[in-house]
């Protein structure tokens, strides 16, 4: 299945932005994770079609999967 | 403090600390050892201050009954990474109740000036009345204990924050200042003047590194007082750091909450300016007025965008590991390090940049500079500035003041120049009052007075019941973004439970970086009190003290006069909905209103009683 993954903030760096990926149909987010390496002490949100998520939650074609850190304080 | 017991819970009254007293009318002084009454008197700042403040009937912020209160919490000055905080309290020139009384308000800063301050054997500093002429306060520290004397200050008058602070630098060594700007000096039109406090890397590379206790108009205060400045001079007294304490430190240098704090180059995710990066997928960076329109312009100041033009330097406070914040410097043709901008740290940021249409770093920079250097709140400057910008907007044909609109760089520094020197009463005293002269209050973003800070009011309902400023005083502000709670019920536990209790951080003396993520209700507490001073307390004490203080604020605001129509959101938010935010609509009239129905439901069995 195709997932399209988009990273945000520091996450970008040495990876890219936008991509389109292959994965086996049951893959969940934390696939996703575990190959792109994101920092899970990083890791604050994600979403599966601008719908909040968590790791164990399953994808399916065409989804988009959005990475972002975290935000706390300012 | 004099620490004669192991349990302040049970025994708070063993547990003394140091107060002077300081009438300015006659400059009388009184110092004692006061016994604690509780355990929000042992932890200290606003949990103490606020005590004495409910003590206090006071209609008007400007008036000689109105006190000054300068204190720090147990863990300044200790070993505690991010023990640094100054606390400074009294009833507020700019958040007051529609009713027309001025509410309790506290600021906290870093800098090094609370460590002195408690080296030189004082905990708490108490003003009374005020100075017929200017002047500044010099703390001292002798065998006898600490001497306060006060000094004709007529010299320091009309200087910067930053310059204020090196002219007393060269006068007295082994000493950290705390100062208005030319805005406190000029309180009766500028009600948002900040105190500056000097740090370490300052003093030593000469360059305006302060620190702030920015909100509620403590530096008009201070004015009000004439006092123009206070020196804390002692020598260092740092504590051991113990095996326990260390290992606290690496949780919180490597917890997930200061994670993202630190420097990108350690793995980090780059200082707060980082939440532009997590929030505008959601196009939730404030935009002009709070009014993102769903276009890209806040991107422009992503940090990728910034670093191709100038210097980015991670920095951290005084022996901190977390290095929250950034320098931005000019860039050299050759690619090394210019000239000194400003300090970029999320609020002041945002603020002075693109909520107010600014989107070049540069000019954002400079625009935070001169904010800091007069001594104001960038907070309520900067929202106080886009109420204008937004009524310009609106009233092309009689704008305010010199016309200036989004973006208008040049125009928008005169407003800030003019205001920084009392010339501006219109910007200087809030956007509350700019908004009810001008007849239009709907888009004025304050709640209860008091601006808030650079996260959407759609984005954190929370922001009602906050006590001391939006996002310093309930924790609330990233929950919708983070977590995308939309549920009423999740929200009432969030404000009645778990995320006041970050006010914890200013009674004790720690930032709120030291966990952000689980709160002052931790053993990582627990342990830097047993370690310095072999003090035993349950985390769930800990809890139970800072839930009290925060219900005491609460119950404060409401003898001020506030009515609970006036916990509420900007009438925009709720009135004219913004489809460009990427988020559930937790804004609107239905949730807003069961939402307060609940919350109230749970304070207000709480609060009988609370204040005679």
């Amino acid at each position: 299945m195709q997932i399209t993954v988009s990273l945000h903030g520091v996450f970008r760096i040495d990876r890219f932005k936008l991509k389109t990926l292959e994965y086996p149909a049951g893959s969940d987010i934390q696939k996703v994770i575990d190959d792109l390496k994101i920092p899970v002490k990083l890791l604050g949100i994600m979403l599966i079609n601008r719908v909040h998520a968590k790791s164990t939650d399953i994808l399916h074609d065409g989804d988009t999967l959005m990475l972002l850190p975290l935000l706390e304080g300012g | 403090m004099k620490i004669q017991t192991t349990d302040p819970v049970t025994h708070p009254e063993q547990i003394l600390y140091r107060r002077c007293t300081i009438d300015l009318k006659n400059g009388k002084q009184k110092m004692e050892d006061v016994p604690c009454q509780n355990l929000e008197d042992v932890l200290g700042g606003f949990g103490r201050s606020f005590q004495l403040l409910a003590e206090r009937n006071i209609s008007r912020a400007y008036s000689a009954e109105n006190p000054l209160i300068i204190n720090t919490g147990l863990l300044t000055g200790s070993s505690a990474m991010t023990g640094l905080r100054t606390y400074f309290s009294s009833y507020s020139p700019i958040k007051g109740s529609k009713a027309g009384l001025p509410a309790a308000m506290w600021s906290a800063g870093s800098g090094k000036f609370g460590c002195k301050f408690k080296w030189a054997g004082l905990d708490e500093l108490i003003f009374e009345n005020r100075s017929e002429k200017p002047v500044y306060v010099l703390i001292k520290e002798t065998i006898d204990g600490p001497e306060i004397t006060l000094k004709p200050a007529e010299h320091l008058l009309g200087l910067s924050t930053h310059k204020k602070i090196m002219t007393l630098h060269k006068e007295y060594d082994d000493a950290h200042f705390a100062v208005i700007g030319q805005a406190g000096e000029n309180w009766q039109n500028v009600t948002m003047g900040s105190v500056a406090l000097s740090t370490v890397n300052q003093l030593k590379s000469g360059d305006d590194k302060l620190r702030f206790a920015g909100r509620g108009g403590m530096g008009s205060i201070m004015g009000h007082k004439n006092i123009i400045a206070l020196v804390a001079q002692s020598t260092d007294k740092h504590p051991p750091i113990t095996k326990e304490v260390k290992e606290v430190h690496k949780q919180v240098i490597t917890g997930g909450g200061s994670a993202r704090l630190q420097p990108i180059k350690r793995g980090g995710g780059g200082g707060t300016w980082a939440a532009y990066d997590v929030m505008q997928p959601f196009h939730a960076v404030p935009v002009n007025n709070y009014r993102p329109q769903g276009n890209n312009l806040a991107e422009k100041l992503f940090r990728e965008n910034v670093e191709k033009d100038y210097d980015i330097q991670s920095a951290a406070c005084y022996r901190c590991g977390i290095t929250c914040h950034n320098y931005i410097s000019e860039k050299n043709p050759d690619g090394s390090r210019g000239d000194f901008i400003a300090k970029f740290d999320y609020e002041p940021l945002n603020l002075l940049s693109t909520n107010i249409g600014i989107h070049d770093p540069g000019q954002a920079g400079r625009l935070i500079h001169l904010c800091d250097n007069y001594g104001m709140d960038a907070i309520s400057l900067g929202v106080t500035i886009s109420y204008a910008l937004s009524y310009n907007e609106r009233h092309p044909e009689n704008p305010l003041f010199n016309g200036a609109t989004f973006g208008d760089y040049e125009k928008i520094r005169e407003l800030i120049i003019l205001s920084g020197e009392g010339k501006l009463p219109g910007i200087g005293k809030g956007s509350r009052h700019l908004s009810e002269l001008m007849g239009e209050t709907d888009y004025a973003y304050h709640i209860k007075g008091l601006e808030i800070a650079a996260y959407l009011p759609e984005t954190n309902p929370g922001y009602c019941w906050a006590i001391a400023g939006g996002h310093m005083s309930m924790g609330s502000y990233g929950t919708l973004i983070r977590e995308g709670l939309s549920d009423v019920d999740s929200w009432v536990k969030v404000i009645t439970e778990d995320k006041l209790h970050i006010v914890g951080f200013d009674m004790v003396g720690l930032c709120k970086f030291f966990d952000i993520t689980q709160g002052i209700g931790t053993d990582k507490i627990a342990t830097c009190l047993k370690s310095d001073f072999n003090l035993e307390i349950e985390p769930e004490k800990i809890k139970a003290a800072v839930r009290r203080a925060f219900l005491l604020g609460l119950a404060l605001e409401l003898r001020q006069g506030y009515t609970k129509a006036e916990y509420c959101l900007p009438a925009e938010v709720t009135e004219k909905p913004n489809p460009h935010i990427n988020l559930p609509n937790i804004s609107n009239p239905e949730f807003m209103a069961e939402l307060a129905e609940k919350v109230w439901e749970v304070f207000d069995k709480e609060l009988e009683g609370l204040i005679p």
